[in-house]
């Protein structure tokens, strides 16, 4: 895929993570410092966002660059950019850890916080570069583009580590309701994010309509 | 087929999200591997997922974590998987990537499936991981369609031709649809061939659906849709075509084998 998507990074970044991801499943050790170096404030983003706890946030981060040290080769199986897979596995284990550790209680008040925050902005623990800037305001601004429950699903999915079934007793909405609203949700974001031609911020593998 | 795939369409993004059901992941789990438009649907959700992380508050983690980390790939070996080979005669490795603690879950249905590939002379066996997300419940359901598979009644199994030995493809006819486990075909170049399996008839050879072989290990997958008259075969076909569509009859056939039931 032509993928230019980083997380607030620069396009010619990906050039770069390839090269890292090489020397990784080279053997070289030294290799994960770099991964670390290029990755760490994001992963640390997103995973004390779902965890809202620190100490979790970074066990999380340690299980994944390890396990990517470990078995470099799961990269290979998945498809697109190195940043999108290192943050979808950073995602994916912290929302395991926040499914195993977190109290109700706190999940409950996490929920009001992500609704009260549907586009979530804040203020920033480290002055972000000009790039960054840009591209989160690509995000925003296209998150802007979604209806609000299309957001609230998304959001709660995404940023809370809800399932569909959470999703929808917290908005009170039927299941089939949720799962369609984030189906077309992600469709609009692809759409607003990706540009026509997939000429923008991502690259173009979503498959057309109709196409097998 | 757009409507119909609706459904799986919404799985896509949830199984991308880590938001499913368990019964609606374990669903998922057996129908992505024969599936390139929910592969794609998830792979441009991890992208839109990615970007969604840039409009978080950038953060700091400690500067223990980064030593933390060293110590820990210092004293960690890494994973040795054979970059799959052509032609697999080594014995298989139980999947490497299941986390630890939930192996002793996962083995006794490698074993069994290993048993069941053994039974039927398959001589390999072993199912690789797709993607981080699939791990174990893709894994388990994979190994599961696939014993179902391999065990079907109305399996045929088809001999790789113009060669003695074990079959190279096991397919079984369902309402709709074909499923293919493929157990012994070289890996093909998917950007610019495409494997078809045809069903042969009075009325010469049918294609029924295209799939792509991406690894010497065993794979499920299902192919075609909609497909009607799958009882009327008496014989199924797998050729190895040029470019990526079916066309309307085999260039070079592969492997055949005779339905007995």
């Amino acid at each position: 895929m032509g993928a230019v998507t980083s997380p607030a990074r620069r396009p010619d970044d990906a050039a770069g993570d390839a090269d890292v991801m090489r020397r990784i499943r080279a053997g070289d050790r030294t290799a994960v410092d770099d991964l670390y170096a290029r990755f760490r404030r994001p992963a640390f983003a997103l995973a004390r966002r779902i965890l809202a706890d620190d100490a979790l946030a970074e066990d999380v981060l340690q299980e994944v660059f390890l396990s990517v040290w470990r078995d470099p080769a799961a990269f290979d199986r998945a498809r697109g950019s190195v940043a999108s897979w290192l943050l979808a596995v950073v995602h994916h284990k912290a929302v395991d850890s926040v499914r195993r550790e977190e109290s109700q209680r706190r999940r409950q008040a996490q929920a009001e916080d992500e609704m009260a925050l549907d586009a979530p902005t804040a203020t920033r623990d480290v002055e972000d570069d000009a790039w960054s800037r840009v591209v989160a305001e690509q995000v925003r601004t296209a998150m802007g583009v979604l209806s609000a429950p299309q957001r609230e699903a998304l959001t709660l999915a995404y940023y809370g580590g809800y399932t569909q079934r959470e999703v929808a007793a917290l908005t009170g909405t039927p299941l089939g309701t949720v799962k369609t609203r984030m189906l077309t949700g992600m469709r609009r974001l692809k759409q607003e994010l990706g540009g026509p031609g997939g000429a923008g911020a991502l690259g173009d593998v979503w498959p057309a309509e109709g196409r097998q | 087929m757009s409507a119909d795939h609706q459904q799986y369409d919404e799985l896509a993004v949830g199984w991308a999200l880590h938001a499913l059901e368990p019964a609606d992941e374990a669903e998922f789990a057996r129908h992505l591997p024969g599936c390139a438009r929910c592969a794609g649907i998830v792979a441009e959700t991890t992208e839109v997922m990615g970007a969604m992380a840039a409009d978080l508050p950038q953060a700091e983690p400690s500067e223990a974590l980064g030593a933390r980390l060293r110590e820990a790939v210092a004293a960690t070996e890494q994973v040795h998987r054979p970059t799959a080979p052509r032609e697999v005669a080594a014995p298989p490795a139980v999947p490497a990537v299941v986390p630890a603690p939930r192996r002793a879950r996962a083995l006794p249905l490698a074993l069994a499936a290993a048993a069941v590939a053994a039974v039927l002379g398959l001589g390999i066996w072993n199912i690789g991981l797709r993607s981080e997300q699939a791990e174990l419940s893709s894994t388990v359901a994979e190994q599961q369609d696939v014993v179902d598979a391999l065990l079907s009644p109305d399996r045929v199994e088809l001999d790789p031709l113009g060669a003695d030995g074990r079959p190279v493809a096991t397919v079984v006819p369902r309402d709709g649809d074909i499923e293919v486990v493929t157990h012994g075909l070289s890996v093909n170049d998917a950007t610019s061939t495409t494997y078809v399996v045809w069903g042969v008839g009075d009325d010469g050879a049918k294609p029924l659906g295209t799939f792509d072989v991406e690894q010497s290990q065993t794979e499920l997958r299902t192919v075609g849709s909609g497909l009607t008259g799958l009882d009327d075969y008496p014989q199924y076909a797998i050729s190895l075509e040029p470019g990526r569509e079916a066309p309307s009859d085999p260039t070079e056939v592969v492997a055949t084998g005779q339905v007995t039931s």
